[in-house]
């Protein structure tokens, strides 16, 4: 039988204004039909050029130097455009990671799908069938991927929907051709964990109800494991290790697997740390440092109707502690983060700060309280100024809020960089010649330039890596003990979660559902919302870190 | 959407009250004395005393306001001082001929710029793009009256091939009054010799007024539709088999007029201002060429009437825009 889709050393380079980067280098993955094949890898690695190039989609001035790919017995590596309409969408079709932006925001889901119909019935020469019979066919579309209430759908505009479902209209278009192969390129990356089980299961059913042969690629080793039978493990341009994904995962056998595996939190597993800390935390020194009482932002939008984002929220956050905040998108977490610093104004209630009540400041003594406070953001691409060097990003806050000369700001800000273990001369580098875990650490060197004596940390790790969360995750528990920090960690992955915080609360729609010790909540759960939330990241958790 | 486009008009009024105090506020700060001037060098004081009680401006500037106020809404925008007639029926008079330029005008602007800037971003970088580059920059820099000379000298003088100026010879006869465009009028009469005449007199002056304005649309329609063909669903829309046609003259297309429109809406309103440039060079009868010829004799109810009847249209305009804005983007239409 002859495979599906055969990779037979394919190299890609990509020319760039220094010339040509090699991309690819000498890929080999043959996959037959009715396979789920796994591609984990960070980001860089070339995962999504290679999957893109299958689909004739590839970047710009991009270039095949050597190998080839066929589909079906045809060559396709070089297939000029007008052969692709028989195959793109309609052999092979994608699902992309962010249903946000890849569905057009001014046609309706209907008009979407029923286009998408229509370009293949074309495609086949078979003529455009009428608009009433497409949008049949796109009702029982929406309505196998599990979508409810289709007729409705049909006429509703992409910003009314959730991020669950617009995946799922996503699938619904990438199913329009009945194809051979599916691609799903981080299909769960931007999704809430409870979605994502959803969405996986989907993907998993439509496997078994449809023979379909599906490609997905992900940083997300779990989601790869509940999904894919066998995987490829990807790093910089080539395939290091490629098999049966439970071989893979019991018996890594390239030093990055290894490495790559070791990364990946264990939502299951109680960290060492909690131990050592109990016994060094000395009863009576652990006053509050931060507190809130009563917190509550209301949005009144422009029709008069209120959303509540956070309701009376109180919370203590002891020195020294880290105080965890998890929630699924729209929980109101990031809104509370912004609150207790107050780069959102609370609707009522206080917020204390050692001891001071700082909701009615304003002017300068709230700048003055700002020092000791910093926001370190979830993004480090977009919170960096590109056009500033980093010796200026670090130096920022100092010039602003203090009165030191250049030349004692130039040697604090190389003094930081020590503290985040990076070299000092990357004072003079600019964000983009950084890596994404580079970039996070100035942030946090920025973060702590005024000695401040607490940390908001929001989602600090999930635009990173897995190996790179890793890393930073200890750094961030190495700074907290060396400079006394007090962090509150804001983030939606469980096991990162578990694995660094002392207290965590537990929100839901702007509502503290559970709050207590860490390791109880994880180890008894009270509420059902936070049983589900641990159920639904234990799926791809414990995938990843399979003990068979 | 009905909310939306009644909340639309309500900003209307009320920019529309704001344009008038405007006016009103520079008139009276404007150096010199209105009574004298309309009175004329030599006339005695009480000539003059008998003007101010006249047209009223003896009294405060509040009580003054409020009858200008007032006679702006019964539609009375005062006498000219040269031809003895209302203002208002003047203005009347000029503004089809002025419009009918302006319209001419974005006309060319949309429709050779939308699609060259839709080109250039497609084919980015390339020998065309390079060309509307040259193209658009040069419409941006050159001179409306000197351009306007330029093209009167070369299409007029040496080639002979259309008309140096005005909107008709004096010897034909305009076709029945409908709408004051000639171009329409003259269709509606069915008399397309008429038509004929009316479009060679239009073009030149057209092409003036729309160059800059082209430009402009040119290179923002460009630069959106290079954003817009980079985001994540036009990515999507390939993998999912459309059309690279579809995909660009709808999909992208569609995304990338928001701006254009915005661009639009405010060449709309800097075109009606330059008419006063064009109208002079081309000898136009619209209501610039008639604000300006007032001005040099300082009869200034005509100015400021025609100051008025640019910002309403201008405002106008822009309603139009975001009434536009949002019946394509459907994210607009609750707020």
């Amino acid at each position: 039988m002859t495979a599906l889709l055969d990779i037979k050393n394919y190299r890609l380079d990509i020319g760039t204004f220094d010339g040509p980067v090699h991309v690819l280098k000498g890929i080999n993955l043959t996959v037959n039909r009715g396979d789920t094949v796994g591609i984990v890898g960070e980001s860089g690695s070339g995962k999504t050029v290679l999957v893109r190039s299958v689909l004739g989609i590839g970047p710009r001035n991009s270039k095949v130097v050597e190998g080839s790919i066929s589909f079906d017995g045809q060559d396709i590596t070089n297939l000029p455009e007008k052969d692709w309409t028989k195959i793109r969408g309609i052999r092979i079709s994608m699902i992309f990671q962010d249903p946000m932006t890849y569905l057009n925001p001014l046609f309706t889901i209907g008009r979407q799908i029923s286009d998408v119909i229509a370009a293949h019935e074309k495609a086949a020469g078979q003529g455009v069938s009428s608009k009433a019979a497409r949008r049949a066919r796109t009702e029982e579309l929406l309505d196998q991927v599990g979508l409810p209430n289709p007729s409705m759908l049909f006429s509703q505009y992409p910003h009314q929907l959730s991020g669950g479902m617009r995946q799922r209209i996503l699938i619904a278009m990438a199913l329009a051709g009945k194809p051979d192969i599916l691609i799903a390129d981080e299909p769960t990356t931007a999704l809430d964990v409870t979605v994502q089980a959803q969405v996986l299961d989907l993907i998993n059913s439509l496997v078994e109800k449809l023979n379909l042969t599906v490609i997905m690629i992900s940083h997300d080793i779990g989601a790869i494991a509940t999904v894919a039978k066998r995987c490829a493990v990807m790093y910089k341009g080539e395939i290091v290790e490629q098999g049966m994904t439970q071989d893979i995962l019991n018996r890594p056998q390239h030093e990055y697997t290894q490495r790559l595996l070791a990364a990946v939190p264990d939502i299951d597993v109680a960290p060492e740390r909690v131990a050592a800390e109990v016994s060094e935390a000395k009863p009576g020194k652990r006053g509050n440092l931060l507190e809130a009482i009563d917190l509550k932002k209301v949005y009144r939008s422009q029709s008069g109707t209120d959303f509540t984002a956070v309701n009376s929220i109180s919370l203590a956050v002891k020195t020294g502690e880290i105080f965890g905040v998890v929630g699924e998108s729209g929980s109101g977490k990031s809104t509370l983060a912004r609150m207790l610093m107050r780069l959102i104004e609370p609707t009522s209630g206080d917020i204390i700060f050692d001891g001071q009540n700082i909701s009615g400041l304003s002017g300068e003594p709230l700048r003055q309280m700002r020092r000791h406070m910093q926001f370190v953001f979830q993004n480090p691409h977009s919170a960096l100024n590109g056009r500033h060097t980093i010796g200026d990003a670090i130096g920022e806050p100092l010039r602003i809020q203090t009165d030191m000369s250049r030349r004692d700001i130039e040697a604090r800000a190389e003094a930081l960089l020590d503290i985040v273990q990076l070299p000092t001369m990357f004072k003079y580098r600019y964000p983009h010649e950084l890596s994404g875990g580079q970039k996070q650490r100035v942030c946090i060197a920025r973060a702590i330039a005024l000695n401040p004596r607490l940390l908001i940390l929001d989602e600090p790790t999930s635009a990173l890596d897995i190996s790179v969360q890793a890393q930073v995750l200890d750094f961030l528990q190495e700074l907290r003990s060396e400079l006394n920090l007090t962090y509150v960690f804001i983030s939606h992955n469980l096991a990162v979660i578990r694995q660094i915080c002392d207290h965590t609360i537990v929100m839901k729609r702007g509502e503290i559902v559970e709050q207590g010790d860490t390791e109880q909540i994880f180890l008894a759960p009270r509420e059902e919302y936070t049983k589900s939330l641990i159920e639904s990241g234990r799926k791809t958790s414990q995938a990843a870190n399979l003990q068979v | 959407m009905l909310t939306f486009a009644f909340r639309k008009l309500l900003t209307l009024v009320g920019t529309m009250i704001g344009i008038a105090a405007l006016t009103f506020l520079i008139t009276n700060v404007a150096p010199g004395d209105p009574a004298r001037l309309v009175a004329g060098p030599n006339a005695t004081e009480d000539m003059v005393a008998t003007i101010r009680t006249e047209y009223g401006l003896d009294k405060s500037l509040p009580e003054q306001f409020i009858v200008y106020m007032g006679e702006l809404v019964r539609g009375d925008l005062g006498t000219s001082i040269v031809t003895t007639r209302p203002v208002l029926e003047e203005v009347m008079r000029y503004a089809p001929a002025t419009l009918e330029l302006v319209f001419v005008a974005m006309f060319l602007g949309i429709v050779i710029g939308v699609p060259l800037g839709m080109l250039s971003a497609v084919y980015k970088d390339g020998p065309l793009d390079q060309v509307t580059r040259i193209f658009s920059i040069s419409g941006v820099a050159i001179p409306a009256f000197w351009f306007g000379i330029l093209l009167q000298l070369v299409f007029s003088v040496d080639l002979e091939w259309l008309p140096v100026s005005g909107r008709l010879p004096l010897v034909t006869r305009p076709p029945e009054f409908v709408t004051g465009l000639l171009l329409v009028d003259s269709l509606i009469a069915g008399n397309f010799a008429t038509f004929w005449t009316s479009l060679q007199h239009i073009i030149l002056p057209a092409i003036v007024l729309s160059f800059p304005c082209l430009a402009s649309i040119l290179r923002v329609n460009r630069a959106e539709m290079i954003e817009v063909l980079q985001s994540d669903y036009i990515v999507a829309a390939r993998a999912h088999g459309i059309s690279s046609f579809r995909i660009v003259a709808l999909y992208a297309l569609k995304n990338a007029m928001l701006p254009t429109l915005a661009m639009i809406g405010l060449r709309f309103g800097w075109m009606l201002g330059s008419t006063v440039l064009v109208e002079t060079v081309f000898d136009w009868p619209g209501i610039g060429l008639y604000a300006v010829s007032s001005a040099l004799s300082s009869d200034f109810k005509p100015v400021v009437g025609v100051t008025l009847m640019i910002g309403f249209f201008f405002i106008v305009a822009n309603t139009l825009v975001d009434l536009a804005y949002a019946w394509i983007d459907p994210r607009l239409r609750k707020a």
